[in-house]
């Protein structure tokens, strides 16, 4: 466990920072890879344009972009929480802007991974006339695995 | 509460079979364009440390969105999915998910169900312990 907190000052005005990835289209493509993904196999049909389309295209859409890294603060990193969230369906077609943020940074004391820190981010999805649609969030805790306590629940 | 209730609290979701096999890891991490070895790559998730490739965290969040979306069977739509992950699970290992409606409410006019989620290993075990807040309807269309 370090001497004093890894949430120095520099580090906590990345909170709230947004950053703006660019548009992206929700496309029968993305749609078609998508459900190849989570259904196994082809779609028998492609919803036609302006009709819904479900939510796990959203992993698509995202990787159309790159968000910015948060620093390394310890060594090790994992994925520990994830969150979609919808305001309306996506629909076949339509132009999303995406913008990312570090919505928290937390510390922890304990627990499975002893001192870790947790990144919270996520990306939120506009429409044309600049409504939220769309959230995809999610919690990276960074760690030093030479002072995890191992597996099992925290 | 306003017209026919679509939801009932106690009602059950699956149990719901899974076995994620590598090709679905691959095809997910193309989807993502992010390839971690110890995704697809034996050797490399034995050397972290790992008993085998891992089924990615967010695949799992969408395997739970089907299941939920299949359990509406048009009923409605999903507002929410979200999953805390508790433990790996192995690619190409059986998995069950398992949910209940826990709240039957209604808001902006609409009814909604909130739902408590989890996928279970072969052991047991939840390995990610999930939510999702469904909504009668089909979201305005």
């Amino acid at each position: 466990m370090p001497e004093e907190s890894l949430l120095t000052d520099e580090v906590r005005a990345l909170v709230g920072r947004e950053t703006r990835l660019g548009r992206v289209q929700v496309t029968a493509r993305a749609f078609r890879r998508a459900w190849e993904v989570y259904a196994g196999g082809p779609p028998a049909e492609v919803p036609a344009e302006g009709e819904p389309v479900p939510g796990y295209v959203i992993t698509g859409l995202e990787s159309e972009s790159e968000a910015p890294v948060f620093p390394d603060l310890l060594p090790n990193s994992l994925l520990i929480a994830n969150e979609w969230s919808f305001e309306r369906p996506l629909r076949m077609g339509e132009w999303l802007e995406m913008v990312h943020r570090v919505t928290d940074v937390r510390e922890r004391f304990g627990g499975r991974f002893g001192y870790s820190i947790d990144v919270l981010s996520e990306t939120a999805f506009f429409d044309a006339e600049g409504r939220l649609v769309a959230r995809s969030g999610r919690t990276m805790t960074q760690y030093s695995a030479a002072d995890a306590a191992g597996g099992g629940e925290e | 509460m306003s017209g026919e209730a679509l939801f009932r609290e106690g009602e059950e979701l699956g149990p719901v079979e899974l076995r994620p096999d590598q090709g679905q890891v691959i095809r997910y991490c193309a989807l993502q364009w992010a390839f971690p070895a110890f995704f697809y790559d034996e050797a490399a998730a034995r050397a972290q440390g790992m008993p085998g490739t891992l089924v990615p965290g967010p695949l799992k969040v969408g395997l739970l969105y089907r299941a939920v979306e299949a359990w509406l069977g048009g009923r409605g739509w999903v507002r929410q999915v979200r999953a805390t992950h508790r433990r790996p699970d192995l690619v190409g290992r059986p998995v069950v998910i398992a949910g209940r409606v826990v709240r039957v409410y209604e808001e902006g006019g609409r009814q909604r169900a909130d739902l408590e989620l989890a996928v279970i290993n072969e052991e047991g075990q939840p390995s990610v312990r999930g939510f999702a807040v469904v909504e009668a309807g089909n979201g305005g269309r």
